[in-house]
């Protein structure tokens, strides 16, 4: 279908079936009093599933949206109308809604999808529902599509001091690696998920604690044996004098050397354990 | 396209390991491939000649990223290579690859280097054959945690690709039982008879020295790429604490009389030691492992394929006392073993829980729990061995798991110049707690806390360069170095001192922090007498010292605050063509430094982040921003 690249032309889209165009004409008024007769406005009914338009980009000044469905238009063709509009077109979305307090949330919801898509300056307006019933209201919101282009330079405000140059000796022709990295790559890695069930399992200090969290944890629960446990060790799972290799996640005589039971426990007799 | 034969389909595997977590990964992989009838060729990155990767048809990277997110030393020449903008995107047509990095979640630049050269391989025109794996040293099990599904899928995809990798399938395991009987190395006896008595107990310096050499040499461990031979000897003569006494952090400044006439090392070099185990340690391992500590021995690789390159099996080894091969090359009571040691120690253990305990280990399920119990425990050898008393390996098996005895490297923290003849050096000793509770100190700590100077001790010695080039007197200086990272700027600063009495130099600003004024202020004398009367450091020579007391107010204090209370002077200084030296401990000190000159520029000049991020970058490329960072 050939769109005709006059002045004001638009596009209008609408889930219901049918659509006047004077209902069209109405709403384009509300945006651009000026133009309105050369309008011939080429209208797409039960747009609720389409995702793509058959129009080229940048090729239209007003798209009109009438609809019932609040989620009509859905992201991809909010996406899609972002890119027919001409820089610095507008577009309306014009909905009803059937209890005031629906209007509200529609408005603000709308508001924010159309920001998320691109468009600015987006206001409400106050509408005529197009098929009158009781108690529905209406409500639009217009917005433009951004005014310069994607990839265009602008100056920003304040001038850039430019930074001092200096020499770079670079002896071979070489790409720049942090080129190689993604944006996924670059974000902060997420820490994998402690899945350590052992009683009293918080952060525990490092293998190398150098900072004195160790120190203090070792304050905290000392030795956690009594003199008792020391002079006549038992075991109920018969593992504890075997060695921390065979000894439980919770076993009070854990890192201490191996020992005989019922024979008291030697402490720092180790050599290899500096004395504690 | 070429003359070269066709290859068998042999997978190759290629690996940049920095502190040899990535060697380890690799030879997991290698071994895993081998079992299932695969035959690899295993190198590291630096004996790969990378003009020759197109040639190639299925290579697998394993790679590390360092704290600073950079690629390790042995990867530096590779990737430049390989970021040539001249490289075309179908360089690599043809060529498979697959990457697996191993990093760490707690960096912001989480495996960088991995996911950097898995995008430029692909960019290069190779295909991946299965997605990179990224390995986690904050995942409950380490790197293997994303190692063993990442192999999985790797199997999987390659015998699909072409059956010929797996003849037999997958899923086919070269039984247990026959791998158990081919360790890499081979152990020779010798007729004690037959050895030269004077080898065993000469202390001559040259002696020694060869010594060191023809034993560490012997050894399987790929230990860096650099010489066995030691460069000098040291000898102590000057040992003492510069932290208040019972104080919970312990530094030691420690002076050395280099022993030799030759060697000239420059401000901001790194010195290596081979740190002695405790004799005690040495004999309670060859007693429990039934060993005799005086037979003489040779040791030679098992076949050739997956060795050093370079290894001359032709030489003639001349053979040493058992006890001397473990004390330089094996450390019994520091480094903890990998999970492979515990695979292999299964079959040399004939009591039947500790047998079910290392199944259990080696299983998918108690991989954690090892974990756990070993490498974030920092279990040793020694401790391992303990608590499984029925094992005993054979001494081949030993030599090729326990792990190899490393150097400690340490930025030299005097200048040739104010002190020809010496060296000295700041080493942290503090002692640390595991999270068993257990205290330990580093072995290399301890032995340097225990050497007296009366007794004349005389140690080896290597000198690498590190990533802080010496810089010329006409330079102006920005150095922030909190900590044990004043060490080089001490020699920075001397030697300008001993410079500016002959000629004009350049102004130095150094920012300083530690924890207490009173406590563990490194050097405080020294700093101070050369920020005042006119000194390198003083305010009058356009210099300055600022020192962060982080503990000594409720709200902390860093160098950070110091840098950006006197922004504008760091500034003037750059602008006046200043390098940036940062040194210290690598966890976030040298990217919150980063961050805080980010700031500075863009406060000082007015410009948004990105444009000062992207001029810090430049100065880096430059040559004029330097990071040592050491964990």
């Amino acid at each position: 279908m050939d769109t005709k690249m006059l002045q004001n032309s638009t596009l209008a889209l609408t889930d219901h079936e049918v659509l006047p165009i004077s209902t069209v004409l109405d709403a384009v008024r509300k945006l651009d009093n000026a133009g309105v007769d050369q309008c011939d406005p080429l209208i797409i009914t039960q747009a609720s599933s389409l995702s793509q338009l058959p129009v080229e980009s940048s090729s239209l000044d007003i798209v009109i949206s009438i609809c019932r469905s609040l989620e009509f238009p859905c992201d991809k063709l909010l996406t899609e109308i972002s890119r027919v509009l001409k820089p610095g077109g507008t577009v309306l979305i014009q909905k009803t809604s059937q209890s005031v307090t629906g209007i509200k949330d529609g408005e603000t919801s709308l508001e924010r999808k159309l920001l998320m898509a691109g468009f600015l300056e987006a206001q409400a307006i106050q509408l005529k529902p197009v098929v009158p019933s009781e108690g529905a209201q209406s409500f639009g919101i217009k917005a433009k599509k951004p005014s310069w282009k994607i990839g265009s330079s602008f100056s920003i405000k304040k001038a850039e001091k430019s930074l001092p140059k200096f020499q770079i000796d670079d002896d071979m022709d070489l790409i720049d690696e942090d080129s190689l990295l993604t944006e996924e790559d670059l974000k902060k890695p997420q820490l994998p998920v402690d899945g350590d069930c052992e009683v009293g399992s918080t952060r525990k200090a490092c293998k190398n604690c150098t900072c004195g969290r160790a120190e203090e944890e070792e304050k905290v629960e000392k030795l956690g044996l009594t003199m008792d446990q020391l002079n006549n060790p038992q075991s109920a799972c018969g593992n504890c004098g075997l060695g921390d290799a065979f000894r439980c996640g919770t076993c009070p005589y854990k890192g201490l050397p191996p020992f005989k039971l019922g024979e008291k426990v030697s402490l720092s007799g180790n050599f290899l354990v500096a004395d504690i | 396209m070429n003359g070269r034969e066709k290859q068998k389909q042999k997978l190759l595997i290629l690996y940049a390991s920095q502190t040899g977590n990535a060697l380890d990964a690799a030879e997991r992989i290698a071994r895993e491939a081998e079992r299932r009838g695969c035959p690899v060729t295993l190198l590291s990155i630096d004996c790969f000649n990378v003009g020759s990767l197109p040639y190639e048809e299925n290579v697998i990277f394993v790679v590390s990223t360092t704290g600073q997110g950079d690629t390790p030393d042995s990867m530096k020449a590779f990737w430049k290579f390989l970021l040539q903008r001249n490289l075309n995107q179908r360089w690599l047509e043809g060529v498979h690859y697959a990457v697996f990095g191993l990093g760490d979640s707690g960096y912001q630049k989480y495996n960088f280097v991995a996911k950097k050269l898995d995008k430029r391989l692909l960019d290069l025109g190779a295909v991946a054959i299965v997605e990179r794996g990224l390995g986690d040293d904050q995942h409950p099990s380490g790197y293997e945690g994303a190692l063993d599904p990442w192999m999985s899928s790797l199997w999987n995809t390659l015998s699909k690709m072409n059956p010929k990798f797996f003849p037999n399938g997958i899923d086919f395991l070269i039984p247990d039982a026959q791998l158990i009987d081919s360790p890499k190395v081979q152990i020779t006896y010798h007729d004690v008879d037959k050895v030269h008595s004077h080898f065993s107990t000469d202390s001559d310096l040259k002696c020694i020295e060869m010594q060191i050499e023809r034993v560490r040499s012997m050894h399987p461990g790929k230990f860096s790429r650099d010489k066995n031979r030691p460069d000098c000897f040291l000898r102590m003569v000057e040992n003492h604490s510069l932290t208040r006494a019972g104080y919970e952090k312990n530094v030691l400044h420690i002076e050395f009389e280099v022993l030799s006439s030759a060697i000239e090392y420059e401000v901001g070099d790194i010195v290596e030691v081979l740190p002695s185990q405790s004799p005690i340690a040495i004999d309670t391992f060859i007693q429990r492992c039934n060993l005799n500590p005086e037979s003489f021995i040779t040791v030679h690789p098992r076949g050739v394929e997956n060795h050093l390159p370079n290894a001359n099996i032709n030489d003639s080894k001349i053979p040493i006392k058992l006890k001397t091969f473990v004390e330089l090359t094996m450390d019994v009571a520091s480094a903890s073993p990998r999970r492979y040691f515990f695979e292999v120690m299964r079959f040399f253990a004939t009591a039947e829980h500790e047998k079910e305990r290392l199944q259990y280990f080696a299983s998918p399920e108690g991989r954690d729990d090892l974990y756990q119990y070993n490498q974030r425990e920092r279990r040793t050898v020694l401790e391992v061995l303990e608590d499984f008393p029925s094992v005993q390996m054979p001494f081949e098996w030993l030599v090729q798991l326990v792990p190899p005895l490393k150097k400690r490297a340490y930025s030299i923290s005097s200048s040739q110049l104010a002190h020809p003849n010496q060296l000295h050096l700041t080493v942290n000793v503090t002692p640390w707690t595991t999270p068993f509770k257990r205290k330990r100190t580093g072995l290399c700590s301890k032995w340097l806390t225990g050497l007296d100077p009366q007794q004349g001790v005389i140690i080896p010695a290597w000198f690498i360069k590190g990533s802080l080039p010496a810089p010329p007197p006409s330079l102006p200086l920005i150095l922030i170095g909190p900590g044990t990272g004043c060490a080089p700027f001490r020699g920075f600063v001397e030697e300008r001192a001993i410079q500016s009495r002959s000629g004009s130099i350049a102004p130095i600003l150094f920012f300083f922090g530690c924890w207490n004024e009173d406590n563990d202020f490194l050097y405080r004398d020294f700093w101070l007498s050369h920020s005042r009367n006119g000194g390198v450091l003083s305010e009058e020579k356009g210099g300055g010292f600022y020192a962060a007391f982080s503990r000594d107010q409720p709200q902390k204090v860093y160098v950070q605050h110091k840098m950006r209370e006197n922004s504008r002077r760091i500034w003037n200084l750059l602008c006046e063509g200043a390098s940036i030296y940062v040194a210290g401990s690598s966890t976030k000190m040298p990217s919150d430094v980063f961050s805080c000159f980010e700031e500075i520029v863009s406060k000082e000049n007015g410009v948004p982040r990105e444009s000062a991020v992207r001029w810090l970058r430049a100065l880096e490329r430059a040559g004029r921003y330097h990071v040592e960072a050491w964990s």
